[in-house]
């Protein structure tokens, strides 16, 4: 009986926590939205940027393959990790950007993303460069 | 509805928890509302796991102190939570997981206290051991309960 039960409680836990864990693991590695086997080069102008809580966004004004104009979304920390951005990040400015791509086909997204001046000088901390957003 | 989440949203509190650079806004409430979480339903998890028969040897009346941490995690997650909703009100708002979540912790707390009325009324003094079938029911019920609230209040952040 004791055993019994033992074994109901503990296979109840466990599809709990198989429940829980399994989309966090997506989400922490950002695999869920973006393609961390490859990198991405962007280029383009600084147009938005959202500082905010739990995942902060800068917006870039560039072009495609094409020549059409497209926005690049990039997906940045929380809030405490983008004081770098305010004065480092004004709208107008000319950036380049590496990072992972959105899934997501016509879509331009990118995470864990690196910034550098047009010349190539990286900007921002270096605990800003590469990181992926979790939460 | 939704005039009403972007008021709580633009409030000087939805601005502050959302936009402020310091770790002692977003990063500090959201782990407070972890740490309330873990009083609360680590808590529930004694009573529940001692009615199923673990721990025999612990006195059920003798547990009876930890409905208070259960009060203090709450009244912690009350208080941060609602922080947490207001600093994304519109989007929270318009996720059906968030109710499901809701949902769960007020039928988890109802059983919370069904249990507490048991113990006090049946089990008290010097308790009864094994423990009964229904209150063995209720508390794989609460483990259930709370378990899927945790689960749902993850979702939040992927569905």
């Amino acid at each position: 009986m004791i055993a019994g039960l033992r074994i109901s409680v503990a296979s109840l836990l466990a599809a709990g926590v198989l429940l829980a864990a399994m989309p966090a693991a997506a989400h922490h590695s950002a695999a869920a939205a973006y393609d961390e086997t490859k990198r991405v080069e962007a280029q383009g102008t600084v147009s938005k940027l959202l500082i905010r809580n739990p995942h902060s966004w800068v917006f870039l004004d560039g072009t495609d393959d094409k020549g059409q104009k497209i926005e690049w979304q990039i997906e940045m920390g929380g809030a405490p990790s983008m004081a770098w951005a305010k004065d480092g990040l004004p709208i107008g400015m000319a950036v380049k950007v590496t990072g992972h791509p959105s899934r997501a086909p016509g879509t331009y997204g990118i995470t864990g993303a690196t910034f550098a001046k047009k010349d190539g000088t990286p900007i921002g901390p270096r605990s800003a460069r590469g990181d992926t957003p979790q939460q | 509805m939704t005039d009403f989440t972007i008021w709580l949203e633009s409030s000087a509190l939805g601005v502050w928890t959302r936009e402020s650079p310091s770790i002692w806004a977003y990063p500090t409430v959201l782990t407070l509302h972890t740490v309330g979480l873990g009083v609360l339903v680590g808590a529930n998890c004694v009573i529940d796991f001692r009615l199923l028969g673990f721990a025999p040897r612990l006195p059920i009346p003798s547990l009876a102190p930890l409905y208070r941490f259960m009060w203090a995690g709450f009244v912690v997650n009350a208080i941060t939570g609602a922080m947490l909703f207001v600093s994304n009100a519109t989007t929270k708002a318009r996720q059906p997981i968030f109710y499901v979540k809701l949902l769960l912790i007020a039928v988890a707390l109802l059983v919370t206290a069904v249990i507490r009325r048991t113990l006090a009324r049946e089990l008290s003094p010097g308790g009864i051991d094994p423990t009964p079938a229904p209150a063995r029911r209720l508390a794989a019920l609460s483990l259930a309960l709370w378990t899927g609230a945790i689960a749902a209040g993850r979702l939040m952040a992927y569905l």
